[in-house]
């Protein structure tokens, strides 16, 4: 349990040591049998909290990947941590640590969001950062495209994340999490570490306050710094319309792009021709080889070929529910929009990539 | 250094010229010249007289005058120089073809089917000499950059076997610019501190030819001198970077001059990317100065860029920018009298992953292909390229490019020698 609060608030503490060698630790502070851990880079905050056998109060700085490398290894069963002037020492079975603190006072002061609450299905929720935070930007050039926007809609919370290659809209009707027109932009990567503590079942607290949001889950809490700026305007993106509807089942046509996609070496795209009753996905790479398959699928439209950069092409359709998707075309240039079929609830959309001849 | 000596370096002799003269017997044993107003390459007959390459045609003349100057059979210099590949391929699968004219071997493979390097450095010769009728050099030794020293020690038409034990002994007293990248400016440099043998360079400590060289090319020269060198031969290796350039005489460096001249090098950079199917993320520009009386200095400027690119006036644009900053740094020296872009960080592309329009800085930042901008050049890229393979050339280009005075050296030669 220990080891997995720390390796856990871990996360957070930088792998940077740069103008503060404390944030490359995690605090650890008992207070009668609560141990709380915590880790920090000031953007992204993750706290924990144990249930131990305290013998005395106090609080002590440990360099992360240590001390987590270190309680991972010990044998299954109790360990003990004991803080002793300039050491700490860490013991379990017949082993014995020893390892120097980073200085306690160092440690910066955490406060915690005082905005009020709102309670979401934690199962839900965790399946809409799932589908979302995947078309995050992790450029850090383009910092407002690393966010995932939180924008209140009338039926609604809405989340939407762009890395100007794709765009992911998910609704959660009925959440009413933020004030009117209220939109935060909040980094994608805290949110994906979010999505690593969501498990089923219980529920989710959340607290979007102006620089800063809150997320808990049981006994860990989240915290992010929220993001400055302007999201772009997104729904512009999305076309009213397409003259072309494909809809497939999704697991045989996430199986049939992971084979073809073997022969897609080197950043070549997938190419999809749409017509008729069937899909054929195939690929080429210069000096290597060839790949194609045939799916069966329902086509309304003008015969077309598409191709795509197939990690994102998955990516989409992964993040689809339902047994079949659909795939919505104008042309070998223009958006296209995957969605779960009966699903209204989410789409990713995704730019093709530009072959010769389209 | 164990091991017999198993890398051969293989090198047409004075190829364009001695091509010439296979083609046009009349031409044999006599001093000729392949160019125009420039000498481009200049047979053995007028190297004895002092002609070499990039000189001004009335320099030549000067020096020899029974020079004889000749057109250039381009198509024919690739025939033959594949032909000649084709029968080092026949010893060994490990070719690794460095220029048009040039070649390393690994044979280490092949000796118990052949015999020694030596003896198969003197198949290949007898080979390409009765086969195709042009004189080779080869260089055979433990190291690559050895047998590179070997052949060109060897030229005219000649083979030399360095021994293992013996290299130090070899390098000695030969002048240090026969080292892989020494020219003349690290070649004065070295003269100034009177270093004017490989043998006085392999005795230098390494910390002090740095400190003279700088890191990189002293390090690498310390090796080099004292045949230090891991270098395997890559069969087929794809070109790290690709690149061209441009030299002419000193002129001032105008607005016009630059795009005329950057445009049709960008031209030729990114169309060769495409045909590879190509692109490359740093954008590399290197500008001679030039003053009256004065040597002349080399400033190299880079700029790499979030994704690849191959796309001509993007290569165009970025180099014009680097260009436009290293000559606003020397404005003392207005002119120029070289330019070269070359495009490394190569990665293949098949194809440019479209954006969509989010209104960000980067968005609408036109080095990116997949921004509309980008997306635009990429289908005019395309459209050239079609055409050219159908027709030559020739046949279209941008506007500014293809119409300008500038390049008196054709560019189907440029497309050899750099390719």
């Amino acid at each position: 349990m220990l080891a997995d609060a720390l390796g856990t608030a871990g996360r957070a503490a930088t792998g940077r040591t740069g103008a503060l060698p404390v944030l490359s630790g995690v605090r650890l502070v008992l207070d009668g049998n609560q141990l709380s851990v915590t880790g920090t880079d000031l953007d992204l905050t993750i706290q924990l909290t144990v249930e131990v056998g305290g013998e005395a109060d106090g609080g002590v700085v440990l360099p992360a990947r240590l001390a987590s490398d270190i309680v991972r290894s010990l044998p299954a069963g109790k360990v003990e941590l004991e803080v002793s002037d300039d050491n700490v020492h860490v013991s379990g079975g017949r082993s014995q640590f020893t390892v120097r603190p980073l200085s306690i006072d160092d440690y910066p002061k955490l406060a915690a969001p005082t905005t009020s609450a709102t309670t979401l299905p934690a199962a839900e929720f965790g399946e809409a950062l799932r589908q979302v935070v995947r078309a995050a930007s992790t450029d850090d050039a383009r910092p407002i495209l690393t966010g995932v926007l939180f924008s209140a809609e009338e039926d609604g919370l809405r989340m939407v994340a762009t890395d100007s290659y794709r765009l992911a809209v998910r609704d959660l009707p009925g959440q009413q999490a933020l004030a009117n027109a209220q939109r935060v932009l909040v980094p994608g990567r805290a949110l994906g570490e979010l999505a690593r503590l969501v498990g089923g079942g219980a529920d989710l607290v959340m607290r979007l306050g102006d620089r800063d949001a809150s997320f808990e889950v049981g006994s860990t809490r989240l915290t992010t710094r929220l993001i400055d700026g302007e999201f772009p305007n997104y729904r512009q993106l999305i076309p009213a319309d397409h003259p072309n509807l494909l809809t497939v089942e999704r697991d045989a046509l996430l199986d049939a792009i992971r084979r073809v996609k073997i022969l897609a070496r080197e950043s070549t795209p997938v190419r999809l021709a749409m017509g008729g009753e069937t899909l054929r996905i195939s690929a080429i790479t210069q000096d290597v080889g060839n790949a194609s398959e045939e799916l069966d699928a329902e086509f309304r439209g003008t015969d077309l070929v598409v191709a795509f950069n197939p990690d994102y092409l998955i990516a989409g359709v992964e993040a689809c529910t339902g047994e079949h998707v659909t795939l919505a075309t104008r042309d070998g240039m223009k958006p296209a929009v995957l969605r779960g079929q009966d699903a209204a609830d989410y789409l990713y959309l995704l730019m093709p990539v530009r072959v010769p001849g389209s | 250094m164990a091991g017999p000596p198993t890398i051969l370096h293989a090198d047409l002799d004075a190829f364009y010229a001695s091509v010439e003269q296979l083609l046009d017997p009349s031409l044999r044993g006599l001093p000729i010249a392949v160019g125009g107003g420039i000498v481009l390459a200049a047979s053995y007959e007028a190297k004895r007289f002092g002609v070499a390459s990039g000189m001004p045609a009335s320099c030549a003349r000067q020096l020899c005058p029974t020079l004889r100057f000749v057109g250039g059979h381009f198509a024919e210099y690739q025939r033959l120089a594949d032909l000649v590949m084709a029968v080092l391929d026949d010893f060994t699968p490990l070719v690794q073809r460095i220029s048009i004219d040039e070649a390393f071997l690994d044979v280490t493979g092949s000796v118990h089917l052949f015999g020694d390097g030596g003896t198969i450095a003197d198949r290949i010769r007898t080979r390409v000499r009765a086969e195709i009728g042009l004189p080779i050099s080869v260089g055979v030794a433990t190291t690559k950059h050895l047998a590179k020293v070997a052949s060109q020690v060897a030229k005219p038409d000649g083979l030399v076997v360095v021994e293992p034990g013996t290299e130090a002994e070899f390098l000695a007293p030969l002048p240090v610019h026969l080292l892989w990248g020494v020219g003349p400016v690290t070649e004065a440099k070295l003269a100034s501190r009177g270093i004017a043998t490989i043998g006085q360079l392999a005795g230098s400590e390494e910390g002090w030819l740095r400190s003279l060289l700088g890191q990189a090319v002293g390090t690498k020269m310390s090796h080099l001198a004292s045949n230090r060198d891991h270098r395997s031969v890559k069969p087929g290796g794809r070109a790290s970077s690709v690149g061209a350039q441009s030299g002419f005489g000193r002129t001032l460096a105008t607005a016009e001059l630059l795009r005329a001249v950057l445009g049709h090098l960008a031209d030729r950079v990114g169309g060769r990317l495409r045909v590879a199917g190509r692109g490359g993320r740093t954008v590399t520009v290197r500008v001679r100065l030039a003053k009256l009386g004065t040597s002349s200095r080399s400033i190299t400027r880079s700029r790499t860029l979030d994704q690849p690119v191959a796309a001509t006036r993007t290569l165009a644009d970025v180099a014009e920018t680097l260009v436009l900053g290293a000559l606003a740094d020397h404005p003392d020296w207005p002119e120029v009298s070289l330019l070269a872009i070359s495009v490394s960080n190569l990665v293949a592309v098949s194809g440019i992953q479209l954006e969509l329009e989010t209104t960000d800085r980067a968005s609408s930042d036109p080095t990116r292909p997949g921004s509309a901008t980008g997306s635009a050049r990429w289908a005019v890229d395309h459209s050239v390229d079609a055409v050219r393979a159908k027709f030559g050339r020739a046949a279209v280009g941008y506007a500014g490019v293809t119409l300008s005075e500038y390049g008196s050296v054709p560019d189907e030669f440029r497309e050899l020698a750099e390719r």
